[in-house]
Formats: structure tokens, sequence, C-alpha cells
């Protein structure tokens, strides 16, 4: 039981944050619903960051950590299924972004309009769906990620996977990385809120009632965070499911807490909280959503009823 | 960064669990019931301890020179994952292991160590913690309790309230204020620690029945209790310096969520028996149980690590004790809906978790500090004016 980052983990963050330097992660000038950062989307790919898992001696927590830290850029990347999920389910290198669903293939999806290949998971089976960008339909939400769906879903290019549960797995592990970067970063947006803006002739982080509710918001940053990093290091389904049921049913509360705090400011574009929270929301519903992954939980870790 | 357990420490929790299922009795269950203070448990720890004393794990985290094993931090904290598990058959003396003896090792006299740790030791001693007041709980700084100097030592008198294991104890670590009319200093600065004999003359240990059992919850009463200066634990101002020096060897706390886990896994197997398991509500509720039992450890191991790795105390331990409550809290609810029949005489191991799980949010401070104390000093919010 080590939570030291191992020398090869520090010396990949820190090359992470180095490339993450030379660009621009200051949030969007303009009011969005999200940006989507097609130069660092290119650059981390060149890099081979999002190869990690595949590399001799490395492993899904490497992964992990590194989507972790991308996940707390106010612009959003597709990295998690890139860098977690595709490497076990034999996608090649390169071939990406990744989308994935849950569901009827006509739903939309995150990422769909840049992916190239769209991973489903069709209850029994998964499959690896190539992806045509004029067969992409863009979807507007309030959602903070790029959505789209198929406009067809016949005549696909498509490959079979029977391991639906590794799909599963490691989408549960890549979303509670994710979770935990977007949950560290809308924290820290709040605080240096909360910390400067007065009211009643004092700071409002100085209201009793305000710290207790960031304070069990950190609890829930943190918990999400280990529990993430636990799951990519064993890879184990209870694991996998713990960590991302746990981001899932812990997001209402602290999405709603961070954004009162900021009160009618939080509710325009213009201030950046949504830029995390909203994709929160967005992770909180994938894969049948908290309560599922609670079941799958339990089911992973005392089995069924036999 | 890793999550694993090495072969050592796999071999230090089997031993254990190995030694437990050969030394604890059948009526166990019974025994526990009533919870670590209570008469029935306190003499069994005082069975039980020198067993574990003969196998080297009463006081393995203790430096060698006081008879421990410099035992590495995680072993000690597996010892203490699998007793608390096990209902605690330790008792109270789990205290005297985990900081009783380490703070005298590092501030009492060698007169004092002399006369406390052999019994520690030998699992023949009962310490109380002489903190809480009437009108001084978790705010210890207002406590009122009064050590006026006399020739040789000092004259005690008030109240203590809210003390475990004061019916049974030989001694208190107890907290009192220097009088200002005797030269105590105000606030903090005025406050000794008296390491007081139970039996002296003038002390009177009143049990509060509760809803957590027996022997948890007593009134002691004061009434002009002579204790020699010999028995006063550092300086007089240095007092708070020691309560922070506990407060921070006990910054781990008790492991309650192992003993939530294992409630829940004892929870599911019998509702699979009783053909209940295959309920998706039941299901899913277990899984959002289980997921606080495991943030919780997660955050706890946070802390244990940081101490294998003596790096300084930080604010993250109250992060980890409301992570803690809130995991016995909800596994209790998980309890109480699906197997209130635990409650009705079924199941004297959830009835005792469940008295444990009432009391986390309240125990070594309320909850509500750790969340004060989270937004100061891990998040570094400013203090509220007072108004």
């Amino acid at each position: 039981m080590k939570y030291e980052l191992t020398d090869d983990q520090a010396s990949v963050l820190a090359g992470l944050d180095q490339l993450l330097a030379g660009v621009d992660t200051d949030p969007p000038i303009e009011p969005v619903v999200f940006e989507y950062a097609a130069a660092l989307d290119q650059t981390l790919a060149e890099s081979g960051f999002l190869d990690i898992a595949r590399e001799e001696g490395f492993s899904p927590l490497d992964a992990a950590l590194i989507v972790e830290r991308l996940a707390r850029l106010p612009q959003v990347v597709e990295a998690a299924a890139s860098a977690i999920v595709a490497p076990a389910l034999g996608v090649p290198a390169g071939t990406r972004p990744v989308a994935l669903l849950s569901g009827p293939l006509t739903k939309a999806a995150r990422y769909l309009p840049m992916a190239q290949v769209l991973l489903a998971d069709r209850g029994d089976h998964a499959l690896a769906i190539k992806v045509e960008p004029d067969n992409v339909e863009t979807v507007e939400t309030l959602f903070a990620y790029p959505y789209g769906r198929l406009k067809r879903v016949e005549g696909l290019e498509q490959t079979r996977i029977d391991d639906v549960a590794t799909l599963r797995r490691r989408w549960r592990i890549a979303l509670a990385a994710e979770a935990a970067g977007c949950m560290a970063s809308a924290i820290d947006t709040i605080l240096e809120h909360v910390k400067t803006r007065q009211a009643f002739g004092q700071p409002l982080g100085a209201f009793q009632a305000i710290q207790h509710r960031l304070a069990m918001a950190a609890e829930t940053a943190e918990s999400t965070k280990y529990l993430a990093f636990r799951a990519a290091w064993s890879d184990s389904e209870s694991d996998a499911a713990i960590a991302a049921g746990f981001a899932q049913t812990r997001t209402a509360q602290l999405a709603y807490d961070l954004h009162q705090f900021a009160g009618a400011m939080s509710l325009t574009l213009e201030f950046p909280l949504h830029l995390w929270t909203y994709r929160l929301r967005a992770l909180a519903g994938e894969l049948g959503g908290g309560s599922q992954q609670a079941r799958a939980a339990a089911l992973a870790t005392w089995g069924d009823a036999a | 960064m890793e999550f694993g357990w090495s072969a050592e420490e796999e071999a230090h929790r089997a031993r254990i669990r190995d030694l437990l299922a050969r030394t604890l009795p059948a009526d166990w269950e019974q025994i526990s019931l009533h919870g670590p203070g209570s008469d029935a448990q306190t003499a069994y720890a005082r069975q039980f301890c020198p067993v574990l004393a003969e196998e080297g794990l009463l006081v393995p985290n203790w430096p060698k020179e006081h008879g421990g094993e410099d035992a590495p931090v995680w072993l000690q904290f597996i010892l203490g994952e699998e007793m608390w598990a096990a209902g605690e058959p330790r008792g109270g003396q789990y205290m005297n292991i985990n900081w009783v003896g380490p703070v005298l090792m590092r501030y009492g006299t060698p007169d004092q160590l002399e006369r406390h740790l052999p019994p520690i030791r030998a699992g023949q001693s009962l310490w109380c913690q002489g903190f809480s007041e009437p009108g001084a709980g978790s705010d210890l700084a207002a406590l009122r309790t009064t050590a006026t100097p006399v020739e040789g030592g000092y004259k005690v008198s008030g109240s203590k309230v809210w003390t475990s294991y004061a019916g049974l104890a030989d001694t208190c670590f107890l907290l009192a204020r220097v009088p200002a009319a005797a030269g105590g200093a105000e606030g903090k600065a005025g406050i000794v620690i008296l390491l007081t004999d139970m039996k002296s003359p003038g002390i009177q240990v009143k049990q509060i029945p509760a809803l957590i059992g027996e022997g948890d919850i007593h009134e002691v009463f004061f009434d002009d209790v002579f204790v020699p200066t010999t028995d006063r634990l550092g300086a007089e101002g240095q007092a708070w310096e020691i309560i922070n020096y506990v407060l921070q060897h006990e910054r781990v706390g008790i492991a309650r969520y192992e003993f939530s886990r294992r409630t829940l896994d004892r929870a599911v197997a019998k509702l699979k028996a009783e053909g209940r398991w295959d309920d998706p509500i039941v299901q899913e509720k277990a899984g959002r149980a289980l997921m606080l039992c495991e943030a919780a450890r997660m955050l706890v191991y946070r802390i244990v690590d940081g101490k294998a790795r003596d790096l300084p105390p930080d604010a993250f331990g109250s992060v980890a004790r409301w992570a803690v409550v809130v995991a016995d809290n909800g596994v209790n609810e998980f309890m109480t809906e699906f197997l209130p029949e635990g409650l009705l005489g079924e199941d004297p191991m959830q009835q005792a978790h469940h008295q444990r799980a009432i009391a986390a949010g309240i125990a070594s401070g309320a909850a509500e500090i750790q969340l004060n104390l989270t937004a100061r000093r891990w998040l570094q919010l400013p203090g509220e004016k007072r108004r």
C-alpha cells in the first residue's frame, strides 16, 4: 500500500505538465458550453501519453493518473476512453478519439462528432464500430462535452467483442478518473470564489454553512480520486463499480452545492464552474447511472443469489 | 502508487485472524454485545490482552526500549483493523496501546514510565480519558474542573462527563485548569494533565444509562481529590501541546469502516440465506453502503501511508474522519432498513455495530468539528467573524 507516486509515475506526470504548459489551458474567453481542445488532442496523440497503458511496465493506473490530470483542464479532450478503455479491447493505438455508448445505437454519445471508433455495450456483447463522420449528427446539450448520434445504424463497419465485461469495467474506471479531475477543478474554482467574494462584511467562505458543505465536497473529491486510482490499479470488477458508482451518486449534491455558493453567477456560461459540473452531470448518467453501478458493485463483491 | 499488500502484511493479517479464531470464546458475540467498556468485555480483555502480549501483538508499535517491536506502521494498523472488526476484544485497552503509552514515552518522567508502562504491556491496565465536561465537549479549552496547587500536588474539584471506561479504569488521563486565583494562566495555557489514580479518595463515578451499551458513558465527580505533582504529565502550560500530540497520534482513529464492512458482509450472507438477495433494491442499497465503506478505507489508508512515510500530520485526518462517520451511518441505515430483526435480539453483532455507528459522529469530537477543521486547515478557508 503506497500512496506516493513511483518515480515513473512522477516522471510521466511531470512530462504531461510540461506538455500542458506549452498549450493554452486558460478557461475559454467566450461564453461556451464547452471547448474541445483539438490542438491539445493532436499533441497528446503524438506524444504517446494516451498509449501509456499499452507500454511495457505501465498499467491502467498510469493512464488514470493522466486522465485525472487532463480532466482538471477547462477544455475537454477525449483521453479516458483512449487511454483506459481502448487498449483492453484490441482497438489499435492511434484509432481515436474513442466514443462510448450503452443501449440503443441511436443514442447520443460523448465525442462521437470527432470519434474514429465507437465502442458500444450491447448487453451480452460489445461492438467496435468504425465512425464515418458523415454518419454523425451533432447534438446540442448543456452537458459540457461534444455529443453526437449516428444518423443510420444499418450497414455499419463493426467488429464484435465478446468480452463486454471488460468494456464496462474499464469504462467505469475511466469515468471515475475523469470525474475525480472534474471534481478537483470544480472545487478549486469555487474555493477561489468564496475566499474573495465578500458578503455581510466577510468572505463567503468564512460562513460555516458554506464551510461544512465544501468540506463534504472535498471528501467526495478525495474519495473519488483514490477509489478511481485503486480501481485502475486492481482492474477488478468490484473496485471499478465502486469507484464509478461513488462518483456518480455523489455528483448531484456536489454540483448543487458548488453552484449554490456562486449564486446566479454560477448559472452563467461566463463563470467556468459549469465546464466541470456539466461534465460530471454527463458522467453521472452513463452506464445506467449510480444506482446501476451500486448494484454492479454489490454483485461483483458478493455474487448473485446462487 | 500501488494498493496491494506485501507478503509480510498478508501473513500478519492471517496470523491475527488465526489467533482470534483460536482464542475468542464461543459466546464472544454475547460478551461483546455491550461494547468495549462493558464489565464483560473489560474482564475478557484482561484475559485476552496477556495472550496478545505473549504473541508480541499487544504493543508491537512501541519502540524496543519500551518493550515493543518497533513494528512498521502498517502492521500495527492491520492489527487495529482486525481487532475492531472482531468487536475489539482488547476492550478499552486499545487506547493504552495507541496513544497513552506513546504519549507517556514522549512526555513522561522515568518514574511515570516505570509505574505505568509495565501494566499496559502486560495487558492489565485500563485508562479513561477525563476530557469532556458538562460545559466543555468538543470545545476542550472551555473546561472548568480545577486543579488548585497545594503542598506536594494539586487538589482537583469538578466533574467530567461522557467518560468512557471510567467505571473500571485504573487511571484517568485528566485535564484540569489551574485557577487564575492560584496563578493559572488564561485559556489553554492554564490546563494541566494529571495521571490520576482512580482509587483516590474523593472520586465518584456514576454510569449514565445509554443507547450505546454499558460502560461507555459516565459522569466522574472530583471532590478535593489530591493528585501528587509527580503525577502531572509535562509542565504546567504544556498540556495543550501534549493534547495535540495525542490527537496527532490518534489521527487515524479506530478502523470503524472495517467493522462496518464486515457487518455488511454478514448482512448479505444472511439476506442470501433468507432468499432476499435477488431483490435489486436490496442489491443497490447494499452497493451504496459498500461504496461508503471503501471510500472511508481509502482515505484512512492515505493517512496511514503518511504516517508510515513519517510525513508530518496534515488536516487530511479530518477529511477521512468524516468519511468514516458517513460509512458507519450508511451501513447502519442499510441494516436498519433491511434487517431490523437484528436489533430485536436476533443479531448481537449487528446491535454492537449499531451502537458504535450512532456514536461515530460524536466520539472523539463531533463530526462537525472535523468539517470545521477540513474547511479551515485543508481548504484554507477563512475563520468566521464573531458577531
